[in-house]
């Protein structure tokens, strides 16, 4: 068994190891540590250990075999080099404070038998500036890079393919859209021409879905925020609105041609007054009057939510009674979030296909082109064109329609919906900015 | 701007609750406590509803057609409550009415013909057939399920990813103009991107990987995926919202950076909303009609790869509901299918309220 050797090793500007004095202990190489004089600023050596800014090797070798150095050290310390003070332990997360500490610390593991170095190992003692940045600081810091970059990747992976596809609609359908593609019925099924009865058509649909959805809807808003006291019934309706709102949309339809089935037999075997009893612009307008009522429902109870209490207080200590306050108190002061919802409805009624196919829409009407007529092509028990159902049909049905045409629809519709959409965000936007509380 | 404008449900989902049921009850005791009945303004009809007790002052200059109109007015007042309350309960209404029209149209061949275990095991979808007409509907099924799991796997990393950038790292006008073109993006039809499916995506899909037809389950799935995300963000939003910034800020204190906070402190407080926007996203894909009716290729059969043309529950009732004899069993059948549609998305909607409800109960606790 040979005698180990301890050999103090200085690290050199240039990154390299200097080796120095040979102690004959582990202790003594350690005390000789005190004359180590830590640099603050080595340039060469931030790069690669951003923490140290100077290092310090005791190096281990047998006696009479030729020191080969491993390419890691076995151990590694990291001490406050340049203060003075006392504890730590000289790990990555608490380094001694001073290189007295740091001795002592050193000493005690060895003495102990928690540190024990063999030939050819080394232990490596860093130094760190006190207000340094630690490697875990660094790593974390890198890692919340890491997470943002690719959190706002997964945000910007869904504003640029719509960005994306917008454009191209855009530029395809360019050579569509001018004065007389709205204005000008569908000619040579549906090859020439322009959209104007489907225009129509979607805009009825979407009035009258307006005029029977929105009193239910600002009503059932009233009564949830209002009227409702919290109880199970409460929780029922809450519950109902939510379910509601995630019925697909062909099951609507469904509900449509079922009522509409059940309002013809009353009439053909009771010859009781019905509303419908075949498809036709009234069903389909019922029917997405009753898929679009949650929208409205939601967003009046935020509107009027948003009201204050007080206000509500105040008017009852006039001894106004609860409709009274409704009426003269929140509804003018939340009017126009109740808006904005209905502006809502509106774009979602627009859009929708699935819930008019079956109850109401077809595929081409024989609209008048001139005289009043051509302004109110549909009555009530008519079917009638809408302009989603219309974009359905020239892009799956009807062959040889011209690419331009097909993509001028799309970008009408989308427009259409974008831009009430958008007054909607912007009405909110405007409100917000204005609130009075 | 709480539980304001500015978080407007755009899906009419519903599930934040405006916090003001103390304030309601305060409201109920102050209304039915005992109100001096004064006239406002000297209006009769501000009398309030309850107004025929003998202590009331009495109206000045009260003749009888003051009176009457008084009793008018309280009339009507009490048939203007009364509507308000049936259209609160309109909402329960429609949702028995859904139920109770679709079975009404589905129960003759749903408790009669239809063969249930040929439907739920059967690939043969032949409601046409001269000879013997099959209405198997598990290729259906699964083409559901399959263009769902896709937009879901799809959906859901870069839609709870999109929902914590716009939550934990981005503030002031860059989360205001996120939030809002993730709500455009909410209103963009489906037959919009069914034609974004059929004429955009699927060429670029067949230039891309040689596929035979551009319309299929790729597709369908990547549209879908779109069309789920906005609510997968904005019900995902609201899940990391509602945890309390105090854990935030005790995360902060103990040295965490913040996607430490994020990854070890918000997924696991919100994991019940981020299961219910996940839920939801489902919900809706399930649901989606058009966009898969364009763009999914419309073939009856089991997808072995992610190229083949599918078909679903939704798109077989929109194609083939026009052309169904109205009354004949193939009629009914889709009737079937619409009733489970139904209960699918019941009881998507119920699991996502359900633990919506469990977190409130824990954060109030």
């Amino acid at each position: 068994m040979a005698e180990l050797r301890y050999c103090l090793a200085w690290k050199r500007p240039d990154g390299s190891f200097q080796p120095g004095e040979t102690f004959a202990s582990f202790a003594e190489a350690a005390t000789a540590l005190s004359a180590w004089q830590p640099q603050s600023h080595s340039g060469a050596l931030s790069t690669q250990e951003p923490c140290c800014t100077d290092q310090v090797e005791i190096w281990c070798s047998c006696q009479d075999e030729p020191a080969t150095v491993l390419s890691r050290p076995r151990y590694s310390f990291v001490v406050y080099g340049t203060v003075a003070g006392g504890g730590g332990d000289g790990s990555e997360a608490a380094p001694w404070w001073g290189l007295q500490e740091a001795i002592t610390g050193l000493v005690e593991l060895e003495r102990s038998g928690q540190l024990a170095l063999r030939h050819g190992q080394r232990l490596r003692l860093c130094h760190r500036e006190v207000f340094a940045t630690s490697a875990g600081q660094k790593r974390k810091a890198r890692a919340e890079n890491i997470a943002k970059t690719v959190f706002m990747a997964m945000a910007l992976m869904l504003v640029a393919p719509v960005l994306a596809i917008l454009v191209y609609l855009l530029v395809k359908g360019w050579p569509a859209l001018s004065l007389s593609f709205f204005l000008e019925n569908p000619r040579e099924r549906m090859t020439a021409g322009g959209i104007w009865a489907p225009l129509v058509g979607t805009f009825f649909l979407v009035f009258i879905s307006l005029l029977l959805a929105a009193p239910v809807g600002i009503l059932a808003g009233v009564y949830l925020n209002e009227y409702a006291r919290d109880n199970w019934l409460t929780r029922i309706i809450n519950l109902a609105v939510v379910n509601l709102a995630g019925v697909p949309s062909i099951v609507h339809a469904l509900f449509g041609v079922g009522v509409i089935m059940f309002f013809a037999e009353l009439r053909r075997n009771y010859g009781i007054w019905v509303p419908f009893e075949d498809r036709c612009l009234l069903a389909a307008s019922c029917t997405l009057a009753v898929m679009t009522l949650p929208v409205i429902i939601t967003s009046t109870r935020e509107a009027l939510a948003s009201v204050p209490m007080s206000f509500r207080e105040a008017c009852w200590n006039m001894g106004a009674t609860r409709w009274q306050t409704i009426r003269t108190i929140v509804l003018p002061n939340s009017i126009s979030g109740i808006l904005t919802g209905v502006i809502l409805q509106v774009s979602r009624a627009a859009g929708e296909t699935a819930p008019i196919l079956l109850t109401g829409a077809v595929f081409s009407v024989p609209v008048p082109d001139h005289g009043w007529r051509a302004f109110v092509p549909y009555g009530l028990h008519d079917r009638c064109m809408a302009l989603s159902m219309h974009l359905y049909t020239i892009s799956t049905q009807v062959v040889n329609v011209p690419e331009h045409v097909e993509y001028g629809t799309a970008v009408v519709l989308i427009g259409l919906v974008l831009a009430v959409n958008s007054a909607s965000i912007a009405l909110r936007v405007y409100l917000r900015s204005r609130k009075k509380w | 701007m709480a539980g304001g404008f500015g978080q407007a449900d755009w899906f009419g989902v519903g599930l934040v609750k405006p916090i003001e049921s103390s304030a309601r009850r305060r409201q109920q005791t102050c209304s039915t406590g005992e109100n001096p009945k004064l006239s406002v303004r000297g209006r009769t009809d501000l009398a309030t509803k309850s107004s025929p007790k003998p202590n009331a002052p009495e109206v000045p200059g009260g003749g009888f057609l003051r009176r009457l109109a008084s009793g008018v007015s309280l009339t009507a007042e009490a048939g203007i409550e009364w509507t308000i309350r049936l259209c609160g309960w309109s909402a329960i209404l429609f949702v028995f009415a859904i139920f109770f029209f679709v079975l009404r149209e589905g129960a003759p061949v749903l408790f009669g013909e239809l063969d249930l275990v040929e439907f739920f095991t059967s690939t043969h979808w032949q409601p046409t057939s001269l000879v013997r007409p099959r209405y198997g509907a598990l290729a259906l099924m699964v083409g559901t399920l399959s263009v769902t799991g896709l937009a879901m796997l799809l959906a859901v990393p870069v839609g709870l990813g999109a929902a914590v950038y716009i939550s934990e790292f981005c503030q002031g006008k860059v989360k205001e103009t996120l939030k809002i073109v993730i709500e455009l993006l909410a209103a963009i039809p489906s037959v919009v991107w069914g034609f974004i499916g059929l004429m955009v995506m699927g060429p670029l899909l067949m230039d891309l990987t040689g596929a035979e037809v551009g319309v299929n389950l790729l597709t369908g799935g990547v549209i879908l995926a779109l069309m789920s995300v906005p609510v997968i963000v904005s019900v995902g939003e609201d899940a990391l919202k509602a945890v309390p910034d105090s854990y935030r800020e005790a995360a902060l204190a103990l040295g965490a950076s913040r996607w430490e906070i994020v990854y070890r402190v918000l997924f696991p407080a919100a994991k019940n909303g981020l299961l219910a926007a996940v839920l939801l996203g489902v919900g809706r894909a399930v649901g989606e009609t058009m966009a898969v009716l364009m763009a999914t290729g419309h073939a009856v059969q089991i997808p072995y790869s992610l190229l083949d043309p599918i078909r679903t529950l939704t798109a077989t009732i929109a194609a083939e509901l026009g052309e169904a004899v109205k009354g004949g069993t193939h009629y009914r059948v889709l009737f079937v299918i619409g009733l489970l549609l139904f209960a699918i998305s019941f009881v998507v909607n119920l699991t996502a309220d359900v633990i919506v409800k469990g977190i409130k109960g824990e954060s109030r606790n």
